[in-house]
């Protein structure tokens, strides 16, 4: 160690000593279990981008990490190689200079580190409630009673039609199976708003089933319509949409078959081989929904109208006309956020009669109306 | 009919391009291992390392929503990790005066077979120094990371982190010039 750079020598002799050590130390693997407890713990808001399997997805996210880890790239579980290397070699194979091998290294076959050498009793105890993933899906619970989202398409305005659809919710109240049933609603039952209208008529679902990573529903019979790729896609968003809002859960990917077996294409378009994940809200819904009241309702005269919209600079205008005197109240409300899906409210004094709410967005480019939800209710 | 409305709305008004789980399944294949290594490196204890590592991926997931970026759930992972090890390693401290011999740390016999003398007499030496000298070389040389990654990741200066590393340094090289 005497030689001329010996802060160089130093340094090196650091990197290479703690990463043999390191190296020397390789854990089980533990996803299950962080896993299992993370969800033990909270359900994660967050959600997956369109039509990414879970697997594919990982490996995307993973690689993409990967570019830019702060850790010794050698460290990655991928690019192992090189630690077993013998002592003689360990430095070059790193792109160190090989002069700087020190001439002290024993000529102990070298730090091997493999699997093997680590038993598996070290994992900690703190894992312990983590179940082995199920084979096969577990029915879901049944309830007496819960209220579940419906998802239906609805027209939008000012745009070209067919690829226009996007994603509006309903609320409905099921008891059973949740997913089932709203998925039964979805594919048999006629919105009660006329505005919102489903692609799924004429399917019949079997049951829903979860095991640890992925949510089956499986159809006794599927739509048999020919989609446009467009249309296609958020129909079967409106599926996924609808089964993790029953579920209470966002991020399981939904896996669909057809009397138990997966299926090639879904409307002629989707993919089906594989789990389905749930696309971007701003990609699927609507910019703007009237979530109270609800088509038909009957209120008294003061009217809280409440909703959800992606509004620019959070505006959202709203109509309300009467439908038999033609008085009509126009106007606007911010929601909380801009940009973002994010509540609105307002209130108004309606006169007694059938009235129809439109809330609506405007185009900034153009003024013209881009998204809309509309209501008819009876005021008392 | 509001109450589920009001609830199921949080959930469709947040936005993220991934998930908390995506981001955990990436984030965990590409940094679990040099997590629980780097955390060995400082407790000296692979199982205890495992713990505090998982721990601080549950607490990643749990805050997705906030941390969204890997970047940052790297950075936050890498604080967590350090402290917890940091604070695990003072109570052990407490808990070595009171029972000098019963180090976690001592290698197992087959471990130790496996260590070249260069890595020992390194790794020998570290443990003499003071906790927060040996975490700043850790992150230094194991994690490469830079002086203000350092004082981030540990919550001190980097004047603090400098000068850490200047007596880490001196003492090391004087343990090591002596046995070489």
């Amino acid at each position: 160690m005497n030689d001329q750079n010996p802060n160089e020598q130093f340094d090196e002799l650091m990197r290479r000593a703690l990463r043999d050590e390191a190296h020397r130390i390789e854990p089980a693997d533990a996803l299950p279990e962080i896993r299992a407890r993370a969800h033990a713990q909270r359900r994660p808001v967050a959600r997956r981008p369109w039509l990414l399997t879970a697997g594919v997805a990982a490996l995307g996210t993973a690689a993409a990490i990967g570019a830019f880890t702060v850790f010794n790239g050698n460290d990655n579980t991928a690019n192992d190689g090189d630690a077993v290397a013998g002592p003689g070699t360990t430095t070059s194979a790193t792109g160190v200079l090989p002069s700087q091998t020190p001439s002290v290294v024993s000529p102990t076959p070298s730090p091997v580190p493999t699997a093997a050498t680590q038993p598996p009793a070290t994992s900690p105890s703190s894992a312990v409630k983590t179940a082995g993933p199920t084979d096969r899906g577990v029915p879901e619970q049944s309830v007496s009673s819960a209220v579940v989202p419906v998802y239906w398409l609805g027209q939008q305005v000012g745009v070209p039609k067919k690829s226009a659809a996007k994603l509006y919710r309903t609320w409905a109240k099921v008891s059973g199976h949740p997913a089932e049933e709203a998925v039964r609603i979805m594919t048999t039952k006629q919105p009660e708003d006329p505005d919102y209208y489903s692609v799924w008529r004429g399917a019949a679902v079997n049951r829903v089933t979860r095991s640890d990573d992925v949510v089956t529903v499986d159809f006794k019979q599927l739509p048999k319509t020919d989609l446009d790729p467009d249309l296609a896609r958020v129909a079967t968003q409106q599926l996924i949409y609808t089964v993790q809002g029953a579920l209470q859960d966002d991020t399981t990917s939904i896996q669909v078959t057809q009397a138990g077996r997966a299926v090639q294409k879904l409307f002629g378009q989707v993919d089906t081989s594989t789990p389905l994940g749930r696309a971007q809200a701003a990609d699927v819904q609507a910019l703007v929904w009237i979530t109270s009241p609800s088509q038909g309702a009957v209120t008294g005269s003061k009217v809280t109208v409440e909703g959800t919209a992606s509004a620019f600079e959070a505006t959202v205008n709203y109509q309300l006309t009467n439908l038999k005197t033609r008085e009509t109240k126009k106007s606007f409300t911010n929601t909380m956020e801009g940009q973002k899906f994010s509540p609105f409210a307002f209130s108004v004094l309606l006169t007694p009669g059938q009235w129809q709410i439109e809330a609506y967005l405007i185009s900034d480019a153009d003024g013209s109306v881009t998204n809309t939800d509309s209501k008819t209710i009876l005021v008392k | 009919m509001a109450q589920p409305a009001v609830v199921y709305e949080e959930c469709v008004t947040h936005e993220s391009s991934w998930d908390a789980d995506e981001a955990l399944t990436a984030v965990y294949t590409a940094h679990y291992t040099s997590l629980v290594r780097l955390g060995s490196l400082l407790l000296r204890d692979t199982g205890s390392a495992e713990e505090i590592v998982q721990d601080a991926f549950v607490a990643m997931h749990g805050r997705w929503h906030r941390l969204r970026d890997p970047h940052k759930a790297l950075a936050y992972l890498r604080t967590a990790v350090v402290n917890r090890c940091r604070s695990r390693q003072r109570h052990l401290v407490v808990v070595d005066k009171h029972t000098p011999k019963s180090l976690p740390d001592e290698p197992s016999a087959e471990q130790a077979v496996l260590r070249t003398a260069e890595t020992d007499r390194v790794i020998e030496a570290m443990r003499t120094l003071p906790e927060k000298q040996r975490t700043v070389m850790v992150l230094r040389y194991y994690g490469d990371l830079s002086e203000a990654e350092i004082a981030d990741t540990m919550g001190i200066s980097r004047g603090s982190v400098k000068s850490h590393a200047a007596r880490a340094t001196k003492s090391l090289r004087q343990l090591l010039e002596q046995n070489a």
